[in-house]
């Protein structure tokens, strides 16, 4: 009989199977956990080599042996086996009623407004966001307030390591904590909380999960470097893509506005996102994106009991508005998500196919994500 | 009170090698020395140093070699005697003066004693320094013990007086810095009046008279050294083996002969004129054996010397068989020792003997190891440069372009092993570093993609990384220069340099600033504290963005070990043992297993780590980099 060799499962592991393989999603779950591990520009740096065999890093990380099964059957009851677009109890689409949150908002404002409500009502005493002011480089910050949550508004196409926020702290202690990520950064929460190691972060006083629709995300240090070539060194204020079809990245920088096409910046999108099978960040209580069509309406998936009941309470208190997702926005989500996971998929195959992928699925599932159509 | 200076004629006294050399010049009457330290030479001046004011004496740390031996010949010049020493790697800096000074000459004895270090124990390289003593056609002495290194001293003033050159002493390690038992002579009372004859200019130029005046002065050499009792026989009239042997190949040769127990058989040739060779000499004893053995250090000098010798004569000696490094009867690298040297003798002459057993070396260290606390080569407990190296380590793992750090000579050369995390990457010279990125800093234009750094002590660039700073400035080179700035000349012993404000000889000293110098040269220049972990990386991480020119930061702390002497101790150390998470996932002994400072033990019993009092120095660093804040400190 052939003995399976032992698979490191620290940071050995973490490097093999996700740094050397260009598979980091800059999420944050594994940094301020240790000494070894530190984020510059948007990246996980190892600064030295550990020899545990099992560790924090790669049992959190989104990207190392995730059992999909077992990591939806914990959170939500049930398997992997909604594959659209994951456990749906309700969707709509939403946008916040104080014309503060919608005057600085990508879209609707329904995550900030949430954020806020929760805040105020003592759902959460601490939110986790990513703050879009400074220098354009995404990290996690800890806030507390509405002037807080507006500098966080609006989106950046850049990922970075939110989540070392939540390990970092620093934290009281008895805080109830809301999160706002990218699917990444919601399926590593996911498995932060299912984790059998000892934690010794504040995972469990995680109580709102709030996710962000994802395509893609742009690694910072390439990007900025072609952007910087492209204004001539002079600081970058915003960056904004424009809707499809037109697909453009506007880039502000000494006030100028620079017209950048999509499709030459699409080399700097993380190699991580083209093999993520999330497009609505699932593993939320509530997932917020964009709605085709209908500028400044956010689409809203509720996922959770959890989810259902502060999106209940908010829209009593008059804090945002909802209506019904129009029937042709909910297929073209539906065909959108399955088609992020079939390109995963066959991202996947290429790589040296989809059984050494870094989750485990069961074969029929991975049959029905590929063959079935999207329901209408 | 034990002093070199004591005028204890007869007096016998156990003197270091080093001391017995300087105690040599004293009674020599020497008035001026100087010399750049270094290992295992930095003894000589360091003991003239400590009797300079009471013997009336000028002693100096020069800057380096080159301004030591030019300090020495001045005197010489002006008609006083003259002393410089250094280790081997310094004569090369020196030896573009002392190529010249040998066309000139000299007028007051100078003699010029360099240090080897086989094995390069404590040096970059294991050279052999005699050659440049051949190149030089200068008269070379290799004293073999102690009375001897002190007499030889002694009479290499009177020869370079009388031959209007300087001379070379040749040491090594285990003369230099072992002790024995020397016999005192009489220290000199009156000393002459120094005046440089201006009739009599000293210029190498023309250079082929000149050239012609020293080989006249050489030839006379040869015939010196002819009738030198530091050159004699030892053994039967008509040995089977003839030992040839300089310096400390006398001992050990002794120590095998006797060993072997076949004085009868084997004859030892102990020449301590090395160049010249007292070549009648050589030759008469060459004609009592057929079979010849060199044991030296390092180099087969006397070999090819002897065989030279041999060559121009074969017909009178008819034939012999030489045995030596050429012939790989003895090792071509690493240093002598008795064991070798007789196991050398044995399997030429094959006699009965058991060698000593291959785990020998193992079994010694074994039975030491109770005695002794096991110690890798690494920085002392509270080193700056652990705290320097951390930073850099952190600082190039976040910029993440592989860069480059070229070392130089000095404590800090450990950054090489995992004392310093293996982050330096190049090691030569003095100054080198800095050099070298002078050339890897104009690479960018050709697509180096990799961040060029250059590591360079205190003292390291006073001596010689000075005029390469210069050079990247006028040149626009593209590097980041770290001043490792400890106050001292750390490694060969905290001899001061001009950056520390006091002279060999306790003086005080203006203070010559890095900071004003680099700034003279144009340079934006930083200046911070390595124990300052966090703020070391970020100032790092800020000038490795900027591309452009040479940025220069200076980390400034003093050596922890002269803090020690002044009893200065910043923090008290404590781990809490409570909150230190040992070898759990969230540090896994990132103390004691990658910063790894002596001062730090990991206490098995109980999983956790601790302070080791007897060696902390209460430098606080580790403190910065517990992940889990379990190591406090507190203002001592």
């Amino acid at each position: 009989m052939e003995t399976a060799e032992k698979v490191n499962k620290g940071l050995k592991g973490l490097e093999e199977k996700v740094f050397d393989r260009g598979l980091c999603s800059a999420c944050g779950a594994c940094l301020s956990l240790c000494p070894y591990l530190r984020s510059w520009k948007g990246r996980v740096v190892k600064l030295d080599h550990c020899n545990l065999e099992e560790g924090r890093c790669f049992a959190y990380c989104p990207r190392t042996e995730v059992d999909l099964d077992g990591v939806y059957k914990s959170i939500f009851g049930k398997t992997y086996e909604e594959i659209e677009m994951g456990p749906v109890r309700r969707i709509l689409m939403a946008r916040a009623k104080d014309s503060l949150w919608t005057k600085k908002a990508q879209t609707g404002g329904v995550v900030s407004c949430l954020i806020d409500f929760a805040l105020r009502e003592g759902v959460i005493q601490a939110g986790i966001l990513t703050p879009r002011d400074g220098d354009l480089l995404p990290q996690g910050r800890i806030i507390k307030g509405r002037k807080e949550i507006l500098s966080c508004a609006g989106s950046s196409y850049v990922s970075g390591p939110t989540l070392e926020a939540l390990n970092r702290g620093p934290w009281k202690g008895d805080e109830r904590i809301g999160i706002v990520g990218l699917p990444c950064q919601v399926l590593a929460l996911a498995r932060m909380k299912t984790s059998t190691l000892e934690k010794r972060t504040p995972i469990d006083r995680v109580d709102l999960v709030m996710g962000l629709f994802c395509t893609w995300a742009l690694d910072y240090k390439p990007l900025m470097a072609f952007l910087n070539e492209r204004v001539d060194g002079r600081p970058i204020k915003k960056l904004n893509i424009t809707p499809p079809p037109e697909r453009i990245l506007e880039v502000t920088s000494g006030g100028t506005l620079y017209r950048i096409p999509v499709d030459d910046i699409r080399s700097f999108i993380r190699p991580s996102c083209r093999v993520c099978l999330d497009m609505t960040a699932e593993l939320s209580d509530i997932s917020v994106g964009t709605v085709e069509g209908k500028e400044g309406w956010n689409t809203v998936i509720v996922r959770t009991a959890k989810g259902e009941n502060l999106l209940k309470r908010a829209k009593n208190a008059g804090v945002i508005e909802t209506r019904p997702l129009p029937k042709d926005n909910l297929s073209h989500l539906k065909e959108a998500s399955l088609l992020k996971k079939r390109r995963a998929l066959d991202a996947l195959k290429e790589k040296g196919g989809i059984e050494k992928a870094y989750f485990t699925l069961s074969a029929n599932l991975i049959k029905r994500i590929l063959s079935e159509e999207a329901t209408p | 009170m034990r002093s070199i200076a004591q005028n204890a004629p007869g007096k016998t006294m156990l003197l270091m090698g080093n001391e017995a050399i300087a105690r040599g010049a004293l009674e020599a009457g020497v008035k001026v020395c100087a010399a750049y330290p270094g290992n295992p030479s930095s003894e000589i001046i360091g003991t003239l140093a400590q009797v300079a004011n009471e013997m009336g004496l000028h002693v100096e740390w020069s800057v380096n070699e080159k301004v030591a031996l030019e300090v020495a010949a001045a005197a010489s010049f002006a008609g006083l005697r003259g002393l410089c020493a250094m280790k081997q790697n310094g004569l090369n800096v020196a030896s573009d003066f002392l190529l010249n000074l040998n066309l000139t000459g000299c007028n007051g004895g100078l003699v010029l004693v360099v240090a080897d270090d086989p094995a390069g124990v404590s040096s970059s390289n294991e050279e052999d320094s005699r050659i440049f003593a051949k190149l030089g056609d200068l008269p070379l002495l290799e004293p073999a013990h102690f009375q001897e290194a002190k007499e030889m001293t002694k009479w290499a003033f009177e020869i370079s007086e009388q031959l209007g050159l300087p001379v070379l002493i040749r040491s090594v390690t285990r003369v230099s810095h072992a002790r024995g038992n020397v016999c005192l002579d009489e220290l000199p009372q009156s000393s002459p009046k120094p005046r440089f004859d201006t009739s009599r200019p000293r210029t190498a130029f023309p250079a082929s008279p000149n050239h012609k005046i020293l080989h006249e002065r050489f030839s006379r050499a040869k015939q010196m050294v002819e009738g030198s009792p530091f050159n004699l026989y030892r053994g039967p009239d008509q040995p089977e083996l003839m030992v040839v042997t300089s310096g400390s190949g006398w001992m050990y040769s002794l120590e095998a002969v006797v060993n072997l127990n076949v004085q009868d058989r084997v004859g030892i040739l102990k020449l301590g004129t090395t160049w010249p060779l007292p070549e009648n000499f050589v030759l008469k004893h060459l004609k009592q054996a057929d079979r010849i053995l060199f044991i030296e250090e390092v180099d087969p000098f006397l070999e090819y010397n002897v065989k030279e010798l041999y060559a121009q004569n074969c017909l009178d000696l008819g034939l012999k068989a030489f045995c030596g490094k050429v012939s790989k009867d003895v090792p071509d690298i690493g240093e002598l020792n008795p064991e070798i040297v007789t196991q050398a003798i044995q399997n030429l002459i094959q006699v009965p003997y058991e060698p000593r057993p291959a785990d020998y070396a193992m079994r010694a260290h074994e039975a030491g190891a109770e005695l002794v606390p096991a110690r890798a080569l690494g920085f002392c407990a509270g080193c700056p440069h652990r705290a320097t190296y951390w930073a850099v380590k952190v600082a190039l793992a976040l910029d993440g372009r592989d860069g480059v750090v070229l070392g130089d000579i000095g404590c800090y050369s450990l950054g090489l092993g995992p004392s310093g995390f293996g982050q330096m990457k190049t090691l030569h010279a003095m100054g080198s570093g800095t050099g070298l990125a002078c050339g890897l800093g104009q690479l960018n234009r050709f697509g180096l993609e990799q961040p060029v750094i250059a590591v360079c002590g205190d003292s390291t660039f006073y001596h010689a990384a000075m005029p390469a700073l210069a050079n990247a400035y006028y040149n626009g080179a593209n590097f980041l220069l770290l001043l490792l700035d400890n106050n001292a000349t750390a490694m060969t012993g905290f001899q001061p340099h001009p950056g520390t404000g006091s002279t060999a000889t306790g003086k005080e000293a203006p203070v010559i600033d890095l900071k004003a110098i680099c700034e003279v040269f144009g340079a934006r220049v930083e200046v911070v504290d390595p124990f300052d972990v966090a703020a070391t990386v970020e100032v790092l991480l800020k000038l490795l963005q900027e591309e452009k020119g040479v940025r220069t930061l200076i980390l400034k702390r003093e050596c922890a070990l002269v803090s020690a002497k002044r009893q200065k101790r910043l923090y008290l150390v404590e781990v809490d043992q409570e909150r230190c998470l040992g070898e759990t996932c969230g540090c896994n002994r990132l103390c004691t297993r990658i910063f790894k400072c002596p001062g730090l033990m990991w206490d098995k019993a109980v999983g956790k780590a601790r302070i080791d009092e007897a060696i902390c120095t209460g430098c606080g660093v580790c403190s910065e980099i517990c992940p889990a804040s379990a190591i406090r400190k507190e203002a001592a």
